[in-house]
């Protein structure tokens, strides 16, 4: 069955400060759906929300027909969908195989025996490039290496619906080239749906079938990424009311 | 691909299980003097255990495990004195007391991290003094005296069956699928909840099974002396000694408890005999100089160090 995330009219507010006003959207098992929005729009509070790190002030998130909008972060996951970090966190004690294996112990997948989830993480590694890091102590990996790794540990825990928070930010023109080429494969090998917040927009437009913008904490246009790149609103979001006239 | 061994008994397993079983054979031949001084060091290392649990494992600093130990004695006490209870039975009900109360506290403390939990376990453990101080069923601020005999064997045997249970809980727990989990929410709580890792219910069942087995060390120790008195059960040194314990031998560690009792009940007995109050002193120092030069403790900078034994002391 594909599975379907849900997020409909959610609200979340931080005291005074409206950080996400009655979003909705959908993600699909199998589709990439892109968020795209400017600085302190709310995206990253909107994965926190469906990934359970977070409660909604109002509104719903269901998988499948289910609500889990009050379930603790542990549960979502078990569940099936889970969140990378914006800025990486590995168990900086643990090497990258372990870091994966954990995923998959305790993930969706929940391997009850360690040898299966060690081999399941060294699966995930080669497919995300980083087998020949399976047994460096992650301390010791680069900024981008890291975010493979956080990478690989959704991929592990065997989320059907990951929620990825900046993944392909800070990397040179190349790596970006090489991040794109590799998301789009794994995808298409695993199958996941997946939401994408993202800054860079080449990356954005490229990876996803379908983009939603936000700006204040509400959606303000919607479509496939060229529709969206030429919607006079989105363009006034992001570079101010005079570049949409210089556009026309 | 060398595949890691798991859960076939290390060698450092055999080695605190050898060590054990001659001390075992040992005893009824020691000295009543050495036997004591044993007893003594025994309920050191459970009482270090019993703190590595949390605070070796999660990195969640307790100033609380003296409560669990006080609690354990005064069980002992009123099971005792009060029930007429065979001691064995009262050392018993005490781990159960300390399982109780680790279960209740740990679960209002162990929402607070870093410095806050630090904080919440050390008004705990000052609180608890005054209170027990009013309930008049525990001594009415005097303390039980206890009319049982000096019985060194059996103390001896009955810290040897905690220590040895506790330590064969800490490899079950530190070398399975739990222990990753474990070593995931010391390494980023956050990052551990994120990938389903239950990070309050792991953190409540260890400071629960740290409470029974700092309520065990507490029975055997109260025991030991025929009594439990109030300033003494809940003088903070016992929760200072236990955290000076566990950093200085290893945190987190299998033999670091162990090594770390040693360390500090051996030096600190042959002071107390010279002037007390000194030892506290020299053991400050020590802790401050390792958590300055060697956090790992002893164990874990022999492990980062020397890397040809860092299977042996797995």
């Amino acid at each position: 069955m594909t599975r379907l995330l849900q997020v409909s009219e959610v609200h979340k507010y931080f005291g005074g400060v409206r950080a996400v006003q009655g979003m909705s959207l959908n993600v699909r098992e199998g589709q990439v759906l892109g968020l795209i929005g400017p600085n302190g729009s709310g995206k990253s509070t909107l994965l926190n929300l469906i990934a359970g790190v977070e409660k909604p002030t109002k509104g719903a998130i269901s998988l499948d027909a289910q609500r889990i909008d009050r379930w603790p972060a542990h549960r979502v996951v078990e569940l099936g969908i889970a969140k990378t970090h914006q800025i990486p966190k590995p168990f900086l004690a643990m090497t990258c195989r372990e870091n994966v294996a954990v995923a998959a112990m305790f993930g969706s997948n929940k391997q009850k025996d360690l040898r299966e989830a060690l081999g399941t993480a060294g699966r995930v590694l080669a497919l995300v490039g980083l087998e020949d890091k399976a047994d460096v102590i992650s301390s010791n990996l680069t900024v981008q290496e890291r975010k493979r790794l956080e990478f690989a540990r959704v991929l592990g825990t065997g989320a059907r619906i990951l929620l990825l928070d900046e993944i392909f930010a800070g990397l040179s023109p190349e790596e970006l080239r090489d991040a794109i080429a590799l998301f789009m494969k794994v995808q298409e090998e695993v199958g996941f749906g997946a939401l994408v917040v993202e800054h860079v927009m080449r990356a954005v437009l490229t990876v996803s079938e379908h983009v939603v913008v936000i700006e204040e904490g509400m959606k303000i246009a919607e479509g496939t990424p060229r529709e969206v790149v030429e919607n006079p609103a989105v363009i006034e979001a992001y570079l101010g009311a005079e570049a949409t006239h210089a556009s026309t | 691909m060398k595949r890691p061994k798991i859960r076939s008994p290390g060698p450092t397993l055999w080695g605190i299980g050898v060590f054990l079983i001659v001390l075992a054979g040992a005893a009824p031949w020691t000295p009543v003097f050495l036997l004591t001084v044993l007893v003594q060091l025994l309920i050191y290392a459970t009482l270090a255990y019993s703190l590595n649990f949390i605070t070796g494992l999660t990195g969640y600093v307790s100033f609380g495990h003296v409560v669990f130990m006080a609690f354990g004695g005064y069980a002992l006490g009123f099971g005792v004195g009060t029930l007429n209870l065979h001691p064995v039975v009262g050392v018993a009900l005490g781990a159960l007391v300390g399982l109780a109360l680790a279960s209740g506290i740990g679960l209002v403390t162990l929402r607070f991290r870093g410095v806050y939990f630090a904080i919440a376990t050390l008004v705990v453990a000052v609180a608890a003094l005054y209170i027990v101080l009013e309930i008049k069923e525990l001594g009415d601020g005097q303390g039980i005296y206890l009319n049982i005999g000096f019985e060194p064997l059996s103390w001896f045997y009955t810290i040897w069956v905690i220590l040895a249970i506790e330590v064969a809980l800490t490899y079950w727990i530190t070398h399975g699928r739990i222990g990753y989990g474990i070593r995931s929410i010391k390494s980023d709580e956050d990052a551990a909840k994120t990938i389903g890792i239950n990070a309050a219910r792991v953190k409540l069942v260890l400071f629960a099974i740290s409470g029974l087995f700092a309520g065990g060390a507490g029975g055997v120790y109260w025991w030991t002396l025929s009594g439990v008195f109030p300033y003494q059960a809940f003088d903070l040194n016992f929760s200072l000694q236990m955290l000076a314990m566990v950093v200085i031998g290893g945190m987190g560690t299998l033999l670091g408890p162990l090594i770390g009792a040693v360390a500090v009940y051996i030096p600190s007995y042959i002071f107390l005999t010279i002037f007390s109050g000194f030892q506290f002193i020299i053991i400050g120092l020590v802790v401050v100089l390792i958590a300055l030069f060697v956090p790992e403790g002893i164990v874990g900078s022999l492990r980062k160090y020397i890397p040809e034994i860092r299977g042996i002391l797995e």
